[in-house]
C-alpha cells in the first residue's frame, strides 16, 4: 500500500533507549549497550498484569480514607469521594469537578483507555489505528500527573501540623492511589503501539 | 521525510518509536524538528546550540535544588499558631506516620532523581562540550534516559499549588525562599530535559566516539 517502509519490513530494529536502527539480530545496542528487542518483550501480556494489578488497587484507594484530619480532638476520616461530596455541600462545584475529573475520572480512564488499546491490537478498526496511536501517546503522557494527589497529602501532613488545634495525617489509600498511579505508568511503558500497525500492515498485505 | 528506497544510511535515520516508519532526519536545519508523517509522532529537534543551553539550564537547576532544601517552603498560620514545612520534610514526615515505602518514593520521585539527573547531565554535557571521549559516556546516557520518565518535579509543583487553592481558605499561607526556588527549580529542570533531545544527543556520543576511534588508527599508523 505504501511506499514507505517500517524498520521491521527491512530487518532492523529501533533501540528502545538511543532510537538506534541496527540489525534486529544483535543483543546489545553497538552505541548505549541497552538490550535490542524488535518489539517490546510479552508487550501485552505484561501490560495486562500491570492493568489487573492497578485496577484492584483502584478499589481500597476509593474505599480507605486517604486523609485524617484532627480538629480540636475530633478524628476525621476523609476519602477521595466523600471530599468531593464535601465541596459540593461548602458550595465549591467548580473545585469539587475538577478534584473529581483529575482524581477519579482521569484514573478510571486511563485504565479502560489501555484495556481498550490492549483488545484493539488484534481486534480493532485499521482506519482508526492513528487515533489509537495518540489516544496511546496521551495516556501515556498523562500517567504521571496522577500522582498530584499524592502530593498534596504529602504536603498538606508536613504543612499542618498545630499541635492539639489541627493536625493532618495521611491514610492508608495514599498507598493504594500511588500503586494505582506506578502501576498504570508501567502498564503504557510496557506497551508497544508499533503492534497496532504491525496489524495493519499484515492486514494490507 | 519517508525513506522509500532501499539502501540508506542507517547512522542518519530513525524509527518512529510510535509505527516503526524509517525517516531521515540528518538533513534538519537550525531549530527544525521532525515528526512522524503516519502517526504524528515528535522524532527530534535539532539546534545547533543545544548542549550550551541545557549545561546553562542544569547548572542553574542545581543550584537551585540547593536553595530549594535549605530554605523554609510555606508557613501555615492559623489563631495565633504556625507550622513550618521544608521540601525534605514533604517525604520524612511519611516516614514518621509508618509509611516508609511511599516516603522513599516522594523523596526520590521530587529530589533524589531529579538531582542524580541533574548530575548525570551536567558530566555527560561536559564530556561533549570538551570532546572527550570517555569510556562511561554511554552507561551515563543510558541512565539519564532511563531515569527520565521517574522524575516528577512538575507534577509535584502542580500539586504544591493545588494545595494552596485547598487551603488558602482556612488560615494564611507564607511563601518561603525555597518555594520561590523549587517553582523556578522545575522550570529549569523542564528546559534542560527537553534541550537534551534524545536522538541528537547520542548522535554525539557517536560521533565522538568515531572520531576517537579514528584518530587511534591514525596515530597507531604513524
Amino acid at each position: 500500500m505504501n511506499s514507505s517502509l517500517t524498520a521491521a519490513s527491512r530487518g532492523l530494529a529501533s533501540c528502545h533507549l538511543c532510537l538506534k536502527l541496527v540489525s534486529h539480530t544483535l543483543h546489545d545496542c553497538p552505541r548505549c549497550g541497552s538490550a535490542i528487542h524488535l518489539r517490546k518483550e510479552n508487550s501485552l501480556q505484561r501490560t495486562l498484569a500491570f492493568l489487573i494489578t492497578a485496577s484492584i488497587l483502584y478499589i481500597p484507594a476509593n474505599l480507605l480514607p486517604i486523609m485524617i484530619t484532627d480538629q480540636l480532638g475530633r478524628s476525621t476520616e476523609s476519602t477521595i469521594l466523600g471530599g468531593v461530596v464535601l465541596l459540593i455541600e461548602l458550595g465549591s462545584i467548580p473545585i469539587a469537578l475538577v478534584i473529581f475529573i483529575a482524581s477519579v475520572m482521569i484514573p478510571l480512564a486511563k485504565l479502560l483507555v489501555m484495556f481498550y488499546l490492549c483488545w484493539s491490537v488484534h481486534h480493532g478498526p485499521p482506519e482508526i489505528t492513528r487515533q489509537r496511536t495518540v489516544l496511546y501517546r496521551m495516556t501515556e503522557f498523562i500517567g504521571k500527573w496522577s500522582l498530584i494527589d499524592v502530593f498534596v497529602v504529602a504536603i498538606l501532613v508536613a504543612l499542618i501540623h498545630l499541635s492539639s488545634l489541627l493536625v493532618i495525617r495521611p491514610g492508608i489509600a495514599t498507598v493504594a492511589f500511588a500503586g494505582v498511579v506506578i502501576t498504570s505508568m508501567l502498564a503504557a511503558e510496557s506497551f508497544d503501539p508499533r503492534l497496532m500497525w504491525d496489524q495493519l500492515e499484515a492486514e494490507d498485505e | 521525510m519517508a525513506v522509500t528506497g532501499s539502501s540508506i544510511e542507517e547512522i542518519n535515520c530513525l524509527a518512529c518509536p510510535s509505527c516503526d516508519l524509517v525517516f531521515d532526519v540528518s538533513k534538519l536545519g537550525e531549530g527544525e524538528s521532525a515528526r512522524c508523517t503516519r502517526c504524528g509522532h515528535f522524532l527530534t529537534v535539532y539546534r545547533e546550540d543545544a548542549l550550551h543551553r541545557v549545561m546553562a539550564f542544569t547548572s542553574s537547576a542545581l543550584i537551585l535544588m540547593v536553595l530549594a532544601c535549605s530554605f523554609p517552603f510555606m508557613t501555615f498560620k492559623a489563631s495565633g499558631l504556625e507550622s513550618v514545612m521544608t521540601l525534605p520534610e514533604t517525604a520524612l514526615k511519611l516516614w514518621v506516620y509508618d509509611m516508609p515505602g511511599l516516603s522513599l518514593l516522594v523523596a526520590a520521585f521530587i529530589i533524589i532523581i531529579p538531582t542524580l539527573m541533574l548530575f548525570l547531565i551536567l558530566f555527560l554535557v561536559s564530556a561533549l562540550l570538551l570532546n572527550r571521549n570517555y569510556s562511561w559516556l554511554p552507561r551515563v546516557g543510558r541512565l539519564v534516559y532511563t531515569l527520565e520518565s521517574w522524575s516528577m518535579v512538575e507534577v509535584f509543583f502542580i500539586g504544591v499549588l493545588v494545595s494552596l487553592v485547598k487551603i488558602a481558605k482556612m488560615a494564611t499561607i507564607v511563601m518561603g525562599i525555597s518555594f520561590w526556588a523549587y517553582g523556578a527549580f522545575s522550570i529549569l529542570f523542564i528546559l534542560a530535559m527537553s534541550g537534551l533531545d534524545r536522538a541528537q544527543c547520542w548522535q554525539r556520543i557517536e560521533a565522538l566516539r568515531l572520531s576517537n576511534l579514528d584518530s587511534e588508527k591514525a596515530g597507531s599508523d604513524e
